[in-house]
C-alpha cells in the first residue's frame, strides 16, 4: 500500500487544474480591488509635466479616469474670491491630455447666475488651442453629467465638466464611463467640495503670491498651491497631503516647483512694497 | 339688421355670440388634419371665418361663416387608387373621417381651385362634387354666379342684367363685360376655367421629401412608434440618396385618431442621411410625442435638405482619415447634445480680430470649429489675459496712492483687496469704426473713449484684471476721479 507522506508534491493533474483557477480568482479580485496599474488595465497616463508630482502619480495621470480639481481658499484662510488658479491648472491638464490624443476637447459648465464667467480663449491659449473646444452650457446639473458621459462614450481628447454639485452616483458613472473609453473626465470646482471616493487624483489648487524681480512691484510668474489630496493607485507620499508650490513660465510654457524657502523671502520682500499713504 | 332690430321682430330669437377665434383654432385644427392628404394645405382666404369682426366687406357675398379649406391633391390621389377612382376615393375618405368627427362638410374636387370652390358651395346634387377631369367647364356653367367669388354689388348687378347662370357669361364678349365691371368678372371666370393659374398658398412649405404610412390599426405603444419611424426613415433616406442631398431638419406629425396632430423635429448641423444617427437622434425626441387615443397616420418630412457632400463611409486606417472620424463622431455628439441642450447651448469658440476684450471671443456652430492656428494668433499679440472674463465688467471702489497709478486697494463685493503688485497700465481704445451701441458714428477729429488695463495680485495672491473707464476727471469738489471696474480673473 503506497504511503504518501506529508512532504511529498501534492500529485501533478490536481495543480494544472488548480493553476488556472487560481490565476482567474487572482484576476478577479484584482479586477474587484481595481488596483491595477496603468498598463494593465491598458490605459494611458500622462505626465502632469512636474517631476516632484509625477513620481507621486502611476507614471502620471491616467487617460480612463476621473479627476478633480477644486479652488482652494486664500492663503489667509477667506473664500477665495474667484477660481482662476485651479482653471489654469485644469487648463494645463487638459493640455496635456490634448497633447496625448488628437481631438475635441469638450468643455461643459453650468453657469452659477450671470455673474458666473465663461472661461476666456485667450488665455486658453496658453494650453491647448482653442479651436479644439466644443463648449457646452447647461442648465441642470443632470444634464452637465449626462453631456459629460455623452462625450465620455463618443472618443473625443478629454471632457471637462465645470460644477458646484457633489453627486456621488454621477461621479461614480463618469468614472466607469472614463474607464471604459480610455477617455479622460476632469471636473473643475469653483469651491471645495466634501470629499468622495470616486475620483482617482483629486487636487485643491490656489493662487499664490508672484514673484518678480525684487524692487519691482510688476506681476511675476503665475504661481499656485497645489495639494493633491487623493491619489489612488498612486506612490504613497510622506506628507499627508502632498502640497506643492507650482510656477507657471507664460514664456516656456512648463510648470515647475518653487522651493519653499524662496518663497518666504518673497514675502518679505512684498511687505516693502506695499504703502500706507494712499490717495482716494 | 341689428340684433335690437331682430329680438323685436322675434322676441324667442336664440342667439349665439359669435367666436371668431374658436372659429379660426377650429379651421386650423382642420387644416392640420388635412396634412395627411396633400402637403398643400391652404386655408380658404375668402372663407367666413377669416372675416374680421365688423368688416362686413370682407365676408363675400353673404357666403359669410362657411370657411373653406383648399386642398392641392396633385399627385396624391394615387394613394387611393388608381387615375379617376383614387380621386374619387380620396374625396369620399376625406368626408367619411370628417363626418366620424361630427363634421359637416360639403367637399368637391375639380380642375381648378375656383370651380371647386363653386361646386362646394353651390353644387345641387352629390354626384355633382366630384367634377371629372376637364368637365369644370359644363360643371360650372349650370352654376348660379355667386359661385365665382364675386364682390356682392357686382353680383347684385348681374342678377339684375339677367345673367343669373356662370354658363351666361361664356358667350359675352369681354372688353365690355372688363369695361362695365372691372377685372374682377373676368380674373375669376378665367381662375375658374383654368385659363390663368390661381397658385395655392400652403400654410407651411411643403416638404420636398416626404414619407408616410397609415395603419390599420391604430398604433399606441412608444417601441411601435419607434418601428415605425425607423421605417419611414429607411425610405426616406433612399429618396435622398437618389437625390444626393442629406437632411438638416426632419420633422414627423402623427395623426392620432381623435383628429388631433403631434409634431416633433429633430436637427442636425450637417447634412445627413446616415439613417442609425438619425435614429438615434429620433429616439432621444420620441419620447415627448403623445400617441393619445392611437396613431393612424405617420408622416416624416424632411422640410430642410442641403446638397451632399459625400464623406465616403469606409476606408483603410489612416492618420487622416482617423482624425476626420473623430471630427464625425464630434458632430455627432454635438446634434445629440444640442437636440437636448438647445443648439445656442452647444457651440465653438471662434477669434474675432478686434482690439476690445469683451469682442475677441465669439460663437459659432459647433459643425465648424475656427482654423488651427487662428486662436494662438489672436493670443500672441495681446498681454496677459485673464483665464474668466466677466461677461458685464463690475464697478469697483479703488483707491491709489496718485491719480495714475495702479490701485493700493480696491473693493468688489464687499471685500478689500490690498494691491502688492500690479502691471499696467495696457491702455485699449475704442474701435472708432464701428458705429456705437446706439448707432451713432463718433464725431471727426476726437479721440476715441479708452481704457487703461491693469493686472493685479491682492495680498492673497489673487490675480485680477482691472481697468479704469478713460482719463481722470475733476470732479466737482475738485478731486480726481475715475470709474474703475473689475473685467476679469487672472490664472
Amino acid at each position: 500500500m503506497p504511503v504518501i507522506s506529508p512532504s511529498a508534491p501534492a500529485p501533478l493533474p490536481a495543480n494544472d487544474l488548480a493553476a488556472p483557477v487560481a490565476a482567474d480568482l487572482r484576476e478577479k479580485v484584482r479586477r474587484l480591488e481595481r488596483a491595477h496599474s496603468a498598463e494593465r488595465a491598458g490605459q494611458q497616463a500622462v505626465t502632469v509635466g512636474v517631476p516632484a508630482i509625477d513620481a507621486l502619480l502611476p507614471g502620471g495621470l491616467l487617460t480612463g479616469a476621473l479627476h478633480e480639481i477644486e479652488a482652494g481658499p486664500a492663503p489667509s484662510g477667506r473664500v477665495a474670491p474667484h477660481d482662476g488658479a485651479a482653471l489654469g491648472f485644469a487648463a494645463h491638464l487638459l493640455g496635456r491630455f490634448g497633447a496625448l490624443r488628437a481631438g475635441t476637447l469638450l468643455w461643459c459648465r453650468r453657469p452659477f447666475g450671470a455673474s458666473d464667467s465663461p472661461p476666456y480663449a485667450p488665455a486658453l491659449a496658453a494650453w491647448f488651442d482653442p479651436a479644439r473646444l466644443l463648449m457646452v452650457t447647461v442648465r441642470r446639473d443632470e444634464d452637465l453629467f449626462w453631456a459629460m458621459e455623452e462625450g465620455l462614450r463618443s472618443g473625443l481628447a478629454a471632457v471637462l465638466g465645470e460644477t458646484r454639485a457633489t453627486d456621488l452616483t454621477a461621479g461614480r458613472r463618469l468614472s466607469l464611463a472614463a474607464e471604459k473609453s480610455g477617455v479622460p473626465a476632469l471636473l473643475l470646482r469653483s469651491q471645495p467640495a466634501p470629499p468622495q471616493s470616486v475620483c482617482t487624483t483629486r487636487w485643491r489648487v490656489a493662487s499664490a503670491r508672484s514673484h518678480s524681480t525684487p524692487g519691482l512691484s510688476d506681476v511675476g510668474a503665475v504661481r499656485w498651491r497645489t495639494e493633491l489630496r487623493r491619489n489612488r493607485f498612486g506612490v504613497p507620499s510622506v506628507a499627508e497631503t502632498p502640497t506643492w508650490l507650482l510656477e507657471w513660465n507664460d514664456e516656456t510654457h512648463c510648470l515647475s516647483v518653487v522651493p519653499q524657502a524662496f518663497h518666504g523671502s518673497a514675502r518679505e520682500s512684498d511687505a516693502q512694497i506695499l504703502g500706507t499713504r494712499l490717495v482716494g | 339688421m341689428r340684433l335690437a332690430d331682430a329680438r323685436a321682430l322675434l322676441p324667442d330669437l336664440l342667439t349665439i355670440p359669435g367666436e371668431p377665434q374658436a372659429d379660426r383654432r377650429l379651421i386650423e385644427t382642420l387644416a392640420n388634419w388635412c396634412d395627411r392628404y396633400t402637403p398643400w394645405v391652404a386655408i380658404d382666404p375668402l372663407g367666413g371665418a377669416l372675416a374680421e369682426e365688423g368688416s362686413e366687406a370682407c365676408s363675400v357675398g353673404g357666403f359669410g361663416g362657411d370657411a373653406g379649406l383648399l386642398l392641392d391633391v396633385t399627385g396624391c390621389a394615387h394613394l387611393f387608387g388608381q387615375g379617376e377612382a383614387g380621386e374619387r376615393a380620396l374625396l369620399a375618405d376625406l368626408t367619411e373621417r370628417l363626418a366620424r368627427h361630427d363634421l359637416t362638410c360639403r367637399a368637391a374636387m375639380a380642375d381648378t381651385a375656383g370651380a371647386a370652390w363653386a361646386l362646394a358651395r353651390f353644387a345641387e346634387r352629390q354626384a355633382d362634387l366630384f367634377c371629372p377631369p376637364r368637365g369644370h367647364r359644363e360643371a360650372l356653367a349650370k352654376l348660379p354666379v355667386e359661385g365665382l367669388r364675386l364682390d356682392a354689388p357686382i353680383v347684385e348687378t348681374f342678377l339684375k342684367l339677367g345673367l343669373r347662370r356662370i354658363g351666361d357669361l361664356y358667350p359675352l364678349p369681354r372688353a365690355p363685360l372688363a369695361r362695365r365691371f372691372g377685372d374682377q368678372p373676368l380674373t375669376r371666370l378665367d381662375q375658374a376655367l383654368g385659363t390663368i393659374a390661381e397658385p395655392i398658398e400652403p400654410r407651411r412649405t411643403p416638404p420636398a421629401f416626404r414619407t408616410r404610412l397609415a395603419f390599420v390599426e391604430p398604433i399606441g405603444r412608444t417601441e411601435d412608434i419607434a418601428a415605425a419611424t425607423s421605417r419611414l426613415l429607411a425610405a426616406l433616406c433612399r429618396q435622398f440618396e437618389q437625390a444626393g442631398v442629406g437632411a438638416r431638419r426632419l420633422e414627423i406629425a402623427l395623426y392620432r385618431v381623435d383628429g388631433s396632430v403631434d409634431r416633433t423635429a429633430i436637427g442636425t448641423s450637417r447634412p445627413n442621411r446616415d439613417n442609425p444617427k438619425l435614429m438615434k437622434l429620433f429616439e432621444e425626441k420620441l419620447g415627448e410625442l403623445d400617441a393619445g387615443f392611437g396613431v393612424e397616420l405617420m408622416i416624416l418630412a424632411a422640410p430642410e435638405v442641403e446638397a451632399w457632400d459625400g464623406t465616403q463611409d469606409q476606408l483603410p486606417d489612416s492618420g487622416a482619415i482617423a482624425a476626420s472620424a473623430g471630427e464625425e463622431a464630434t458632430i455627432d455628439l454635438a446634434d445629440r447634445l444640442a437636440l437636448r441642450l438647445g443648439a445656442e447651448n452647444v457651440v465653438r469658440l471662434l477669434p474675432r480680430d478686434s482690439h476690445l476684450p469683451e469682442r475677441v471671443q465669439t460663437m459659432g456652430a459647433a459643425a465648424e470649429p475656427a482654423p488651427a492656428s487662428a486662436w494662438s494668433r489672436v493670443a500672441g499679440l495681446k498681454g496677459a489675459r485673464p483665464t474668466r472674463l466677466l461677461q458685464r465688467p463690475e464697478p469697483v471702489d479703488v483707491m491709489a496712492h496718485v491719480p495714475d497709478d495702479p490701485p493700493s486697494i480696491f473693493h468688489w463685493r464687499q471685500h478689500a483687496h490690498r494691491i502688492v503688485r500690479a502691471e499696467g497700465p495696457e491702455r485699449i481704445a475704442d474701435e472708432w469704426w464701428r458705429p456705437r451701441p446706439d448707432g451713432s458714428r463718433p464725431p471727426a477729429n476726437t479721440l476715441p473713449p479708452y481704457r487703461d488695463y491693469y493686472r493685479v495680485e491682492d495680498d492673497d495672491g489673487g490675480r485680477f484684471w482691472l481697468f479704469r473707464d478713460g482719463p481722470y476727471r475733476m470732479a466737482a469738489n475738485g478731486r480726481p476721479t475715475a470709474r474703475w471696474f473689475l473685467h476679469g480673473f487672472c490664472a
